[in-house]
């Protein structure tokens, strides 16, 4: 950074000292002449710096990302203690009347909402106050401004992008920056602020007294623009040389620019404390930083408690020294009151006000890093840097806060169960999607989710084994002449010879086979040996033609194996696959971005939803049933350990080889989330998709609301009552019958003894349907 | 006995109220295809009929308006914010394949016409007004066969033949 640079230019003076016994007249007018010279270049190369800087790195704001705005309407799923949670999140305070914006009061079920307002592509929403009543787990009514019943909260910035570096800024323009804070900031910086010209000698008067009187350095005297040249270009040392570069450069800065523009700058650029790696720069990200809340909403006490910060940012760090802070902060409300900026009752009641900081760590801001990286990778797939250097862009996002922090806290809580405190380094990944609109609602990537680092969710490429068998099912429905969920495939051992390999004999997980079975259980309890079979009949290349349908976009090696899932995926590319399962058929993009807005809150560029229908709907339907039973009775019953089994819901469990990888892939109606279990270095984790992925998919699917799955078959599809051979239609009641979703081309002529009692009946039914569809 | 399972298995399910993809809990997703009754009973099908009670009404409203004034961007956010307020609405995904063929993104549109379809309430022509959308946006695509097939289905639809 720039601001570590240029302290050689000056060095070259100390030669001077030795050059002492040799001066004469001509030699000190040559020392002069070139003095001079060095001073006009320095000065030249120092107001180049000045102006560079400042207009370059000023005004150059990062992209600001934001989750997807709160709807609220009446009928919304929403229970109280999650309003309330996003509320605390957005940092309304809680009032009496909710008379300002970004405040809310609440009484029993009924809330008032003082919302902030926005700007949008559709125009935004006003700052309006909300009547909201909550009953039943829902919004039972609400009442908007002009009679309206529909309104957004707006929406929450989660982080920003700097296609350069990843400093960062809330950036907030002079005439939005609350003038208290700016009397308060002259009146403890630059009382003269106004009247000097970058360098005020009375302050500067002031200043030696005051080190004069307590006998050493306490001030520096630094003006406004002094203090900001040493933010911009300088490091934070006091030496001399510093002093002696920063004095022609605040001259410099002065001659250029307004004093409007430097405070604005000033009050922007300044230095206000630490966040692990990322310096806090500017008093709108110190508002949002300490108080969660932006600039403008801050209270006197809180304001200047960030004007005391400047004296110096770590002394006086309000949450690790909260007294020295304290008193600090009072301080400044008490020049702010000798400057007549408060009256006495202000600076009474405000002084007894605590710190009120908000507990690091706790703001939205920052803390979805798996999720802004997806927002990251999306913008610059489909944005040159150009675009992207555009100042101060507005990127609205698919986060739904309330699925990431449920998703997050899902794998957090069941990895602490199963590895507590990390010894045995297992980690996690997932994904959750709006599968209808492609929306990706929340991305994990980490159990310490707000760590930045290796973005398993996009990145962890990892054998997806059983969740590739709803496709090698789906292969074979899509020849409904010849399979259904009726026909029997043996679960015996096989052997495919390889070319230049032993041949491949897969096992199943219990190491038995269980003999003839149909399809439909083949799926349900993860058989290997049957699936393969079934898969090396229906053909690899049919198999692989599925998979690219379902939107697999890497290479299929037409190996047996990617039968059984060694096929490796990133989770993402596992939420594209099995979106298509989840919509019936329809394929849409995954999309983080909806919007993309200049800072002035003009549309620069849409993601509109796009969709193409790539899979009939009849076996999608087909599968999807099966794919339920894998909850209700199968390998991902631990599900309904969470989840009550009215929500109807469908997925399938994936173990990779020696217990490497655990998968849960599976949606509802209005969520798909896919979860991964595993280790960064692949060794065995000793995780199946059952005991590792489920309980994590479970937990989250619960704490969402959830619609479930249409359980009404399309027009195509009729529940048939099949015997167990797989080949004869049979009855009700009948021993051993199965009822299975079928596609008219898979329904036999024929029915047994026991299901041909009401046979002409039916086979009347089956001539009308047949009619009726064809 | 099977007849009456099927009829059960199909029988129509009165449509979900409002929730959309913030859900309501356990309820059926209601998709409203062909009824199986002997008697076909055909439903209406407009933004009233379809979205009954929906706070997503006041989203198509504010939706024609924007298209009125020609502003497609805002159009498209107000029906996108409609849609995940009631996906399985055939209407939303009408309109909102309409707007695209407007924009002039026809591979869109015919993905979007065709998932109206898909959940499209018994209603020859209302149906057949969603194939003829189907077969626009695939002559814009060049794609002149599928556009006859969709046409055909249309005409069908018409005739009361499909």
């Amino acid at each position: 950074m720039a601001k570590k640079a240029k302290r050689a230019a000056p060095r070259r003076r100390k030669k001077k000292a030795s050059a002492r016994r040799w001066i004469s007249g001509r030699f000190l007018a040559k020392v002069l002449a070139v003095g001079l010279v060095a001073m006009a270049a320095g000065l030249i190369y120092l107001d180049a710096l000045v102006q560079e800087r400042f207009d370059s790195h000023v005004w150059q704001l990062p992209a600001r990302v934001y989750a997807r705005p709160v709807e609220l309407y009446p009928g919304r799923v929403l229970s109280r203690a999650d309003m309330l949670k996003m509320l605390e999140l957005m940092r309304y305070r809680q009032a009496p009347g909710a008379p300002t914006p970004g405040s809310y009061s609440v009484n029993g079920n009924r809330l008032i909402i003082h919302t902030r307002g926005f700007r949008d592509s559709d125009g935004g929403e006003p700052s309006q106050r909300l009547n909201l009543r909550l009953g039943g787990g829902e919004i039972a009514s609400l009442q908007a401004g002009q009679g309206g019943s529909l309104a957004r909260l707006e929406p929450m910035q989660i982080g920003s992008i700097h296609p350069g570096h990843s400093e960062d800024r809330v950036y907030v323009p002079l005439d939005r920056v609350p003038p208290l804070m700016v009397k308060m900031l002259l009146a403890t910086e630059d009382q003269d602020f106004y009247e000097h010209h970058g360098v005020s000698l009375r302050g500067l008067a002031r200043a030696m007294l005051a080190n004069i009187k307590a006998g050493r350095l306490v001030q520096g005297g630094s003006t406004l623009t002094q203090q900001l040249v040493k933010n911009f270009w300088l490091t934070q040392d006091r030496t001399l040389l510093r002093k002696l570069v920063e004095l022609p450069m605040a001259v410099l800065l002065e001659l250029h620019y307004s004093k409007e523009q430097i405070l604005e700058a000033y009050i922007n650029e300044v230095y206000l404390g630490q966040d692990g790696s990322r310096s806090i720069h500017g008093m709108g990200l110190g508002a949002q930083f300490y108080f969660g809340r932006p600039l403008e909403e801050l209270e006197p006490h809180q304001l200047a408690t960030l004007v005391g910060l400047l004296k110096g940012p770590s002394w006086y760090d309000p949450r690790r020294r909260p007294e020295r802070s304290l008193k600090r902060r009072n301080t400044v409300l008490q020049v702010a009151r000798q400057q007549g900026a408060l009256s006495e009752e202000e600076l009474h009641r405000f002084s007894k006000r605590g710190l009120e900081v908000v507990p690091r760590g706790e703001s939205p801001l920052y803390a979805f890093p798996a999720f802004i990286d997806l927002v990251r990778r999306q913008l610059a797939r489909d944005y040159p840097p150009e675009v992207l250097g555009v100042d101060g862009l507005r990127i609205h996002s698919t986060l739904d806060v309330l699925a990431q922090l449920a998703a997050e806290k899902a794998l957090r809580d069941h990895l602490e169960n199963k590895d507590p405190g990390g010894k045995n380094h297992l980690n996690g990944a997932v994904v959750v999607v709006a599968p209808t609109q492609g929306d990706v609602l929340a991305v994990v990537s980490n159990r310490r989710s707000r760590e930045h680092g290796f973005n398993r969710a996009l990145d962890a490429v990892r054998p997806i084994g059983s969740l590739v068998k709803p496709a090698v099912v789906l292969a074979a429905l899509e020849q409904p002449e010849k399979y259904s969920l009726a026909t029997i495939v043996n679960d015996e051992p096989l052997s495919v010879p390889l070319r230049n390999n032993e041949p491949w004999q897969p096992k199943n997980f219990d190491n038995k086979s269980l003999g003839p079975m149909p399809i439909h259980d083949v799926l349900v309890r993860s058989r290997n040996q049957a699936l393969a079979r079934l898969g090396m009949e229906v053909g690899l290349s049919k198999v692989a033609e599925t998979l690219k349908t379902l939107g697999v976009q890497r290479d299929i090696p037409l190996y047996p194996s990617i039968l059984l899932g060694s096929l490796g995926l990133t989770p993402f590319e596992v939420a594209m696959m099995y979106q298509p399962l989840a919509t019936g058929g329809f394929s849409t993009p995954l999309r983080s971005i909806t919007d993309v807005l200049d800072k002035d809150g003009q549309p620069i560029a849409r993601y509109p939803i796009t969709t193409e229908e790539v899979l009939p709907q009849e076996p999608v339907f087909v599968l999807q049933q099966a794919m339920q039973d894998v909850v209700d009775q199968g390998t991902g019953r631990g599900v309904r350990a969470k989840l009550p089994a009215s929500v109807k819901v469908a997925g399938k469990t994936g173990t990779s080889d020696n217990f490497r990888d655990a998968w849960f892939a599976g949606f509802s109606a209005n969520h798909l989330a896919v979860v991964w279990v595993g280790r960064d270095d692949n060794s065995p984790a000793g995780v199946s998709g059952s005991s590792g992925a489920v309980p994590v998919w479970a937990q989250l699917m619960a704490s969402l609301p959830q619609r479930s799955l249409s359980q009404k078959p399309p027009a195509g599809v009729e529940w048939v009552w099949m015997d167990p051979s797989g080949t004869l239609v049979s009855g009700e009641g009948c021993d051993g019958a199965h009822r299975y979703p079928m596609l008219p081309a898979s329904i036999p002529e024929e029915a047994d003894r026991c299901g041909s009692r009401d046979g002409d009946k039916k086979k009347g039914v089956l001539q009308w349907f047949k009619g009726w569809f064809d | 006995m099977l007849l009456a399972a099927m009829l059960a298995g199909c029988a129509t399910t009165p449509t979900t109220g409002t929730g959309g993809d913030y859900g309501t809990s356990a309820s059926s997703s209601s998709s409203r295809s062909s009824p199986p009754s002997g008697e076909p009973r055909q439903q209406p099908v407009d933004a009233r009929a379809d979205l009954q009670g929906s706070p997503a009404l006041a989203l198509l409203d504010r939706a024609e308006g924007a298209r009125n004034q020609g502003n497609m961007s805002a159009a498209g956010r107000y029906l996108e914010r409609a849609l995940s307020m009631e996906p399985d609405s055939s209407w939303v995904y009408r309109q909102l394949a309409r707007l695209r063929l407007e924009e002039g993104d026809a591979h869109s549109a015919e993905g979007l016409a065709l998932r109206a379809l898909r959940l499209a309430p018994y209603n020859p022509g209302y149906q057949a007004e969603l194939w003829d959308l189907v077969a626009t946006a695939r002559e814009r695509q060049g794609d002149k066969e599928g556009a006859r097939e969709a046409r055909e289905r249309a005409q069908e639809l018409r005739r009361g033949t499909a």
